[in-house]
């Protein structure tokens, strides 16, 4: 039968171990991230060449890129 | 210490792990979760072929040679020779004295000169022209081109009221398959593409193909992004061409006719938030 809700000493459970604190679950911080989350366009090209906006939201261009987008950095989250 | 709290609007699960307490669960974190799925099939990309230009390079001479015939004097030769005389014994008898006598004379040599004279006659010559006749030459380059495109390829999922939800980021699993693959317009070869050929996920855009001078600098770039705004789900679609030169006279690229590329790809988006 699914757990509905457990607590011992070491460990929470709920709702059929959908929430269980054995699991490591992602949010979102200000600071001290893992890894960031893009959203929206993170590439451009233009004058033949290549603009990458890495998840930081600082630019990789391949030296021959001569356009002008700008990318946002990706949300920070946290595992 | 590892604990579980509920409050009216709060649940928070710690873990304590080797002394340090870490948050495994917090309803006042901003938790990344889909709030929708898109299915897309067949969302077709498609890139034209690229366009070429014949470039004014320059003109040049083509000779041109005239046959003439000329009445030319051909001088007269002088040469030497000589001839040589051998020795020659004679040998008498005289009846009368009954006896022999012999006679010598020695070879010699006799030296000449002789003329063959000279004479006119007609010869036929080719005579350069002056450059009378230039014809030009031409190089020919790629265009640069900046091509975009961008449609709506759906609608983002609404609330109760309809409205769109304000989505806070979008990740999509794709399958594709380049159904037509272009050619660089240099080689009789297809350009290189880095679509895999299973399944894969990416946020924000996707470099399709690309291609490089001799130098290794990059000429050609083509690549797509999928995006939320407003209310739609967007798709655009670049190309951008910098100008190259054959780097031969009169020859134009033999595959710039063969350059289109075209793409088909099944989409699968997770329209997800932070916070509802």
């Amino acid at each position: 039968m699914a757990i509905v809700l457990k607590i011992t000493p070491t460990r929470f459970q709920a709702s059929g171990s959908k929430l269980d604190s054995q699991r490591r679950y992602i949010r979102k911080v200000s600071s001290g991230e893992d890894l960031r989350f893009v959203n929206g366009q993170n590439m451009d090209v233009s004058g033949g060449g290549l603009r990458y906006v890495k998840p930081d939201g600082t630019n990789l261009d391949d030296g021959v890129y001569d356009g002008s987008f700008s990318g946002s950095a990706g949300t920070r989250v946290k595992v | 210490m590892s604990g579980f709290t509920a409050s009216n609007s709060r649940i928070r699960v710690i873990e304590t792990i080797s002394s340090v307490d870490e948050t495994v669960f917090d309803t006042d974190n901003d938790m990344p979760h889909i709030v929708g799925t898109t299915y897309l099939t067949n969302v077709a990309v498609d890139f034209d072929d690229l366009d070429q230009t014949q470039n004014y390079a320059g003109e040049e001479c083509v000779p041109t040679y005239t046959l003439e015939s000329v009445l030319v004097y051909v001088p007269a030769v002088w040469f030497n020779f000589s001839t040589f005389t051998p020795s020659e014994w004679t040998q008498t008898y005289d009846y009368y004295f009954n006896s022999f006598s012999r006679e010598y004379v020695s070879g010699f040599t006799t030296y000449h000169r002789d003329t063959t004279p000279g004479f006119m006659e007609y010869q036929f010559q080719y005579v350069y022209n002056e450059c009378g006749a230039y014809t030009p030459y031409y190089e020919y380059s790629v265009d640069a081109e900046e091509y975009s495109s961008v449609t709506n390829i759906a609608n983002l999922p609404t609330d109760e009221d309809g409205t769109a939800l304000d989505i806070d980021f979008v990740i999509v699993q794709a399958t594709g398959t380049r159904s037509t693959g272009g050619k660089d317009p240099r080689f009789n070869q297809a350009l290189p593409t880095t679509v895999p050929t299973k399944t894969f996920s990416f946020q924000g855009s996707v470099l399709l193909e690309s291609s490089g001078e001799a130098s290794g600098d990059s000429w050609f770039r083509r690549i797509m992004s999928v995006y939320t705004s407003g209310s739609k789900l967007k798709l655009k679609v670049q190309e951008s061409v910098k100008s190259i030169n054959r780097g031969a006279y009169n020859s134009g690229f033999p595959h710039i006719d063969e350059s289109r590329s075209t793409y088909s790809f099944n989409l699968k988006v997770f329209f997800g938030k932070f916070r509802q």
